[in-house]
């Protein structure tokens, strides 16, 4: 996809020179990155007005205004795009829980409530990917969810064996990572993601669940109000 | 339209108040069962059975109201006096299905018993009930979510119905956990669950996970230990059930 360090003039027609004067130091690839993320957003836009499944390509090109040609030079089909879509707003997420673990300098459970607090802002401040994320990903294909379920949980016990919270409590953390979701999707399929931020007692006490057990998972979910 | 509905309701949650009721609900394997006539009785029936069993073929989206009609045997006309499009007659499927099991799991869970013990049997019905018929859970789990807003927001009353009648344990228990979303953390874990095994298509071994989601079902109101011993009771009684029908073939 890449097309190297070619100008944004490039293949402009013959006379155009002046352009590259103007903008003299626009690589191309900028432009396709650009344009390629307008499809992303796209995609996410048409899932959240009519379902992945009711999506077509002529959705995504109309709401990207750009050709049907430009589509498949990014994207072999409406699926493939879709996973790009998908993994694409997964590392965003990934980013802002990265940030906010560096940023946390508190205890274990303290960087555990500012990751999930960071995580859902970042879901909030984008409707339309949470949507396409938690209620198109599980019907396009379960193995999505299967793969961001195992980044979740190895980042959690991570954090938690790091600080020595991780012992020997009963829950699954599958299980536990299937409760976050089913809260966090009910808020955005009711399209309520301004009220995110009101599930962080509740998160807080999933994630310690599997880990630190009912009794200290209930403490720090009163104590995250 | 909808007193035409309302007229119809009563025969609606006869469609399959014993659950064995169902079995008219699946696709057919062969085509040697028996007459379909003899047991849908009315139009509407025909109609709700005809949009389950072709979504589950073909999937919603791709599935037309040509292909209802055809597998339901009835007329377009009949079809337009019961139902405004295609999504009605399907989201009024889903509400029929829904009804049937709801049934079910009330009934359980509504026999005398320790709460924990009524939780655990009611629990046991809804994966009984979704592995009788795989078809069926993936029109309402995975279909369900390809149709349209107004079929997500009933998809999402379903889960709340359902999580409500756990609201009960509240009172039962002494000092549950003061969490304003309790029994949807508590439910979301059957759910999450069950939806991961019908996407991937493993719908029948639903009820061997039992023992496992009656302790986290349990778990946010009562904690591990209560909520263990009734996990140990769940896996008794399917011990106790191998040696049944292991002893009688």
């Amino acid at each position: 996809m890449a097309r190297g360090p070619t100008r944004a003039d490039d293949g402009e027609g013959g006379g155009a020179a002046p352009r590259s004067v103007l903008t003299p130091s626009v690589p191309q690839d900028i432009g396709i990155q650009a344009q390629r993320q307008r499809i992303l957003e796209a995609m996410a836009k048409s899932c959240a007005e009519k379902t992945f499944s009711a999506t077509t390509i002529a959705d995504i090109v109309s709401h990207a205004s750009i050709s049907r040609a430009t589509f498949y030079k990014h994207f072999a089909n409406k699926q493939d795009c879709f996973y790009a879509t998908a993994d694409t707003f997964l590392l965003e997420l990934q980013g802002a829980a990265a940030v906010a673990y560096t940023r946390s300098g508190d205890s274990t459970v303290e960087m555990v409530r500012d990751v999930i607090a960071a995580v859902l802002e970042a879901l909030a401040a984008d409707p339309d990917q949470a949507r396409m994320l938690l209620v198109e990903a599980p019907i396009v294909d379960a193995e999505i969810v299967r793969r961001y379920r195992g980044f979740a949980i190895a980042a959690l016990e991570k954090l938690l064996r790091a600080g020595g919270v991780a012992g020997q409590a009963q829950a699954n953390p599958e299980i536990a990572f299937g409760r976050a979701k089913v809260l966090i999707t009910n808020y955005v399929a009711a399209d309520q993601v301004e009220d995110l931020g009101r599930l962080l007692p509740d998160l807080v006490y999933i994630a310690l669940l599997p880990y630190a057990g009912q009794e200290t998972a209930l403490a720090q979910a009163k104590a995250s109000r | 339209m909808s007193d035409a509905k309302d007229a119809e309701r009563p025969k609606l949650t006869s469609v399959g108040d014993p659950p064995s009721n169902l079995h008219l609900w699946k696709l057919p394997r062969g085509r040697h069962g028996l007459p379909r006539e003899l047991v849908l009785q009315s139009q509407r029936e025909r109609l709700l059975a005809g949009v389950v069993r072709v979504t589950a073929t073909k999937g919603y989206q791709a599935s037309s109201v040509a292909d209802i009609l055809k597998e339901a045997g009835v007329g377009r006309e009949t079809y337009y006096k019961h139902f405004k499009d295609k999504e009605d007659c399907f989201v009024a499927a889903n509400d029929a299905l829904v009804a049937n099991l709801e049934t079910g799991v009330k009934g359980a869970y509504e026999q005398p018993g320790s709460w924990p013990q009524r939780v655990r049997r009611g629990l046991a019905v809804t994966l009984e009930w979704f592995a009788a018929s795989p078809e069926i859970a993936r029109v309402m789990m995975i279909e369900m979510g390809t149709v349209g807003p107004i079929a997500s927001s009933r998809f999402r009353e379903t889960f709340s119905r359902f999580t409500a009648l756990l609201d009960d344990g509240r009172e039962q228990i002494e000092d549950a956990p003061d969490l304003p979303n309790l029994s949807s953390i508590a439910g979301g874990a059957v759910f999450a669950r069950v939806y991961e095994e019908v996407a991937l298509g493993n719908a029948t071994n639903l009820s061997h996970l039992l023992p496992q989601l009656t302790f986290e079902l349990l778990l946010p109101y009562i904690g591990e230990e209560a909520a263990a011993e009734e996990r140990a009771a769940a896996e008794a009684e399917q011990a106790e059930e191998a040696r049944a029908s292991q002893a009688q073939p």
